[in-house]
């Protein structure tokens, strides 16, 4: 793209062209390219090769995983039925998604519209983390053609994972409709748009309401195992608040990651005010990610204060808790203060990313890791790592796909009834 | 190991066996010298049970007999009732252990006619429970095939022999 | 004794979602229900079990199991140590035996299946409600709604819910049903029970077995551990064990809670409609104080600058 930014040509980024002329849909789906220009930038982009070169390995794999089970690709173990699909794709994919109902709520609820550029890309975060939380989730079942059953055929309503499954499919329909004003502006349905925007607060709201139910939730699943989450992971009481508040900071870091990863490698997809914006709202987000991993670190030690596990921070794995809490949560609380402290941006997005990390770590350690502790240690299946990074990999390139075109990082230049 | 012990425990057999043809105190009482037990045999053969053998081993008759013989009872707990030496109309083993497969509930029946008998075994149970403990104490063989050959219902029951699985 | 069980209490309120249901459902939480009253269960007295298999092998003809990997009469099972794990049930065996050997050199045999506890976890764990506890005390599973999601693996504290990974199409769980199908219902002891040669398993009413297990402890004072397990774990279960060894020497899991595991999950279970209830209003209203006199015109905010830099 840089290539061609040079040569001259401007991107697609309103409903009109240069010319006055309207774009065809087309030629909004090749970014406003002639399809030479669009193949070869796309030959040009190391990145793409590597997609490539995932999915060529990948995509085989996950349809020998339909056409012969799940035992083939995993170590069809009995007692650790959730592997890598589910402990990452799942229980890491929902908490780095939460950012969609956290902008919303202080966009909208809060109405400070100074967040405004940043919103879009939170709310299209938490939908792609849903939808391919979802997509893990699909691979993952061993039926996954009765997705819908607790849905509509056979209700087990006393479950979590029925609360689960209803807020995950009720949630992803709110986010939805919320990206879908993008989507709208983008083809052009100006009536849809106005629809959506009037329902925004309603949709918010639910937005909280099912976020904090499903984050929640997802803790409260291991609450089902007492015995076989190691006690310092395992809180009856705590479980689903630290689940909840852990996805907060997860949420408003995965939004400054990916920001990162955008100004770097897509600025030309980035519009005057979200460039401009970008240092002060990462500063903000990290403050608001602050918060929240003070916050976390309070209830994690209340928790095993609660339970009385002190004993166990003697023990191997106690240093691993420690090691957890003092790399995931402190070292990216320190980062975030200094951070803010000196307004320097770079630290920021390094406690960002710290913070993502230490998420995914305490997500895989209560799914997987510390899961039957007593018992023996799983190593997934190599065929489930390679599914897990191609599923991934879909993920980037379906961001990258919206990114590119709609109006998430750049306003819609819609000039419709001026 | 099992086929070592068993063909001691053969000669160690005989040789009592001979001395106690002189000393048995029961000689002159009458009882089977050899008993065919198919009432149960269906996956097993029936077991022939050289009685003769086991009345030279045993203590008395009492150790697999109960009071039923009128011989003075060892379990403690039976004795607290049975302690007059009088024999009782049955002393088989089939005619006070069920065929049928004792429950909960039938014990429950039991204990309504005979209130310390409340957790008598089945035939089955009350063979095996009484045979194998004692073979087993003793050091007597204990393989199922020990004492009853397998049929062939037996072996596909078991998936052996003829009917192992093919890996 | 309260015939509604904690399970339909947390159904209702759950389904309802509104705050009002909360209240019965309290009282359920606290009531101390176990099961049905006339459920059935096992008494399984290991001092008895020689490990002979033969139960294994009666499971395997009741329930048309696929042949086994080695002939039940191949005891050289007893030394498998998968991931350096005893035995357990799978998919192509729903009961197996194990040998335990202590540190005095003796051998100790355990039969392990499902357990048919009396407030299953994998039961209240199950969101498309395939497990069902049945009056007659099995806790038995509908193959036709499981979507395969595992988490009844996850909440059985016993490890007992096998999934038939092998299977493609058509992967569901595979476990234990007490033979409810073809010999509970009728009354019948299961298959297992009545295949036992030496009777370690007592098949009854579970209130009368755990009299019985009591008898047998006081009458052999010494030859029992003085725990009867199965009698409070997780809130009790339909099958019951006897051991002459501490349990845990047997692989028993005994840091097991006395309380139901849907006991852990109640306290999230009972915010749910809390949040749903309050919310809202809460949300809302923060929304009334915030904007409070400034333009809360998100939308036109947008349209404008966006036109602003086109025209």
């Amino acid at each position: 793209m840089k290539t061609l930014l040079k040569e001259g040509i401007k991107p697609h980024d309103g409903a009109t062209r240069v010319d006055g002329k309207k774009w065809s849909l087309m030629e909004k789906l090749l970014l406003g390219l002639t399809l030479d220009q669009y193949v070869q930038q796309v030959i040009r982009n190391k990145f793409n090769w590597l997609l490539a070169a995932i999915f060529i390995v990948g995509v085989p794999l996950i349809i020998y995983r339909f056409v012969f089970g799940l035992g083939v690709v995993t170590h069809s173990s009995y007692e650790y039925p959730w592997g890598l699909l589910l402990g990452f794709g799942l229980f890491c994919m929902v908490p780095l998604s939460a950012s969609g109902f956290m902008l919303g709520t202080t966009v909208e609820i809060f109405g400070r519209h100074d967040f405004e550029p940043i919103e879009r890309l939170a709310l299209l975060n938490g939908l792609l983390g849903y939808f391919f939380a979802v997509v893990y989730l699909l691979v993952d079942l061993g039926q996954p053609w009765r997705l819908a059953y607790p849905m509509v055929y056979s209700f087990g309503p006393a479950a979590v994972l029925f609360l689960v499954g209803w807020h995950v499919a009720t949630y992803l329909s709110v986010q939805i409709a919320e990206v879908s004003t993008a989507f709208f502006e983008w083809i052009g349905f100006r009536r849809g748009y106005e629809f959506i925007r009037k329902g925004t607060i309603g949709l918010t709201v639910s937005g909280i309401i099912l976020s904090t139910l499903h984050q929640g939730a997802l803790g409260a699943l291991f609450v089902y195992a007492p015995g076989k989450v190691h006690p310092l992971w395992y809180s009856a009481p705590f479980q689903w608040i630290h689940f909840f508040v852990s996805s907060i900071p997860a949420g408003l870091s995965m939004v400054i990651c990916v920001s990162t990863v955008v100004i770097y490698t897509m600025k030309w997809r980035c519009d005057k005010r979200f460039i401009e914006s970008l240092d002060r709202i990462t500063i903000s987000l990290a403050k608001g990610a602050a918060m929240g991993l003070i916050t976390y670190l309070f209830i994690k030690f209340l928790a095993v204060a609660h339970d009385n596990e002190w004993a166990y921070l003697a023990t191997g794995w106690g240093a691993w808790w420690l090691f957890e809490i003092f790399f995931g949560v402190v070292l990216a609380l320190i980062t975030f203060c200094v951070g803010i402290h000196h307004k320097n941006v770079a630290l920021c997005r390094l406690g960002a990313l710290i913070t993502v990390l230490g998420i995914l770590l305490n997500r895989l350690n209560t799914s997987l890791i510390t899961f039957n502790w007593e018992l023996y240690q799983e190593v997934p299946h190599v065929f489930e790592i390679i599914i897990s990074i191609t599923i991934f990999a879909l993920y980037i390139a379906t961001y990258r796909f919206i990114l590119n075109r709609l109006p998430i990082l750049y306003q819609y230049k819609s000039g419709v009834d001026s | 190991m099992a086929n070592s012990a068993k063909t001691i425990m053969k000669g160690a057999l005989a040789l009592l066996f001979f001395f106690s043809l002189f000393m048995n105190c029961y000689a002159t009482e009458s009882y089977p010298g050899e008993i065919y037990i198919d009432i149960l045999a269906n996956h097993y053969q029936a077991v022939v049970f050289d009685h003769d053998l086991h009345v030279m081993v045993s203590e008395g008759c009492a150790t697999c007999h109960h009071h039923t013989t009128g011989m003075p009872v060892i379990n403690t707990y039976c004795a607290s009732c049975h302690s007059a030496d009088e024999s009782a109309a049955t002393v088989s083993c089939q005619g006070c252990h069920s065929k049928e497969p004792v429950t909960a509930g039938s014990m429950q029946q039991e204990r309504a006619a005979f209130v310390f008998h409340d957790d008598k075994p089945d035939l089955k149970g009350a063979y095996h429970l009484s045979c194998l403990g004692c073979h087993q104490q003793m050091g007597a063989p204990t393989g199922c095939q020990d004492c009853h050959a397998r049929t062939e219902a037996g072996d596909r029951f078991f998936n052996s022999g003829m009917f192992a699985p093919a890996h | 004794m309260c015939n509604i069980s904690r399970r339909k209490f947390l159904a209702g309120s759950v389904a309802g979602g509104a705050a009002i249901a909360m209240a019965p459902a309290k009282k359920a939480f606290g009531a101390n229900l176990s099961g049905f009253p006339d459920g059935l269960g096992v008494l399984v007295d290991m001092t008895r079990c020689v490990g002979c298999r033969s139960c294994e092998a009666a499971c395997n003809k009741e329930q048309n199991l696929p042949e086994p990997d080695k002939a039940f009469d191949d005891y050289t099972v007893f030394d498998e140590r998968p991931h350096g794990q005893h035995r357990r049930p799978t998919e192509k065996a729903y009961t197996v035996v194990n040998r335990y050997d202590q540190a005095d050199g003796e051998k100790v045999y355990r039969k392990i299946q499902c357990n048919h506890c009396n407030e299953p976890a994998c039961l209240t764990s199950c969101f498309v409600n395939a497990y069902k506890k049945t009056p007659e005390g099995a806790v038995t599973y509908n193959d036709k709604v499981c979507v395969g999601c595992r988490n009844c693996m996850v909440a059985c504290p016993f490890n007992i819910p096998a999934f038939s990974y092998s299977s493609a199409f058509n992967p569901i769980i595979k476990k234990c049903i007490f033979c409810y199908d073809t010999r509970l219902k009728n009354g019948q002891a299961p298959a297992c029970v009545e295949i036992c040669p030496q009777q370690v398993m007592l098949f009854g009413k579970r209130q009368e077995l755990i009299k019985i297990a009591h008898d047998r402890m006081r009458r052999n004072p010494g030859k029992y551990v003085e725990t009867l397990y199965g009698d409070k774990e997780v809130g009790g279960t339909g099958w019951l064990y006897l051991s002459h060894v501490p349990f845990k020497e047997a692989g028993f899991n005994v840091s097991l809670p006395n309380e139901p595991i849907i006991n852990n999950v109640k306290d999230f279970l009972a915010i749910v409609p809390m949040v749903l209830a309050i919310w809202p209003a809460l949300f809302t209203g923060f929304h009334l104080l915030s904007t409070k006199g400034k333009s809360h015109g998100h939308a036109d905010n947008h349209r404008h600058d966006g036109q602003e830099g086109h025209e």
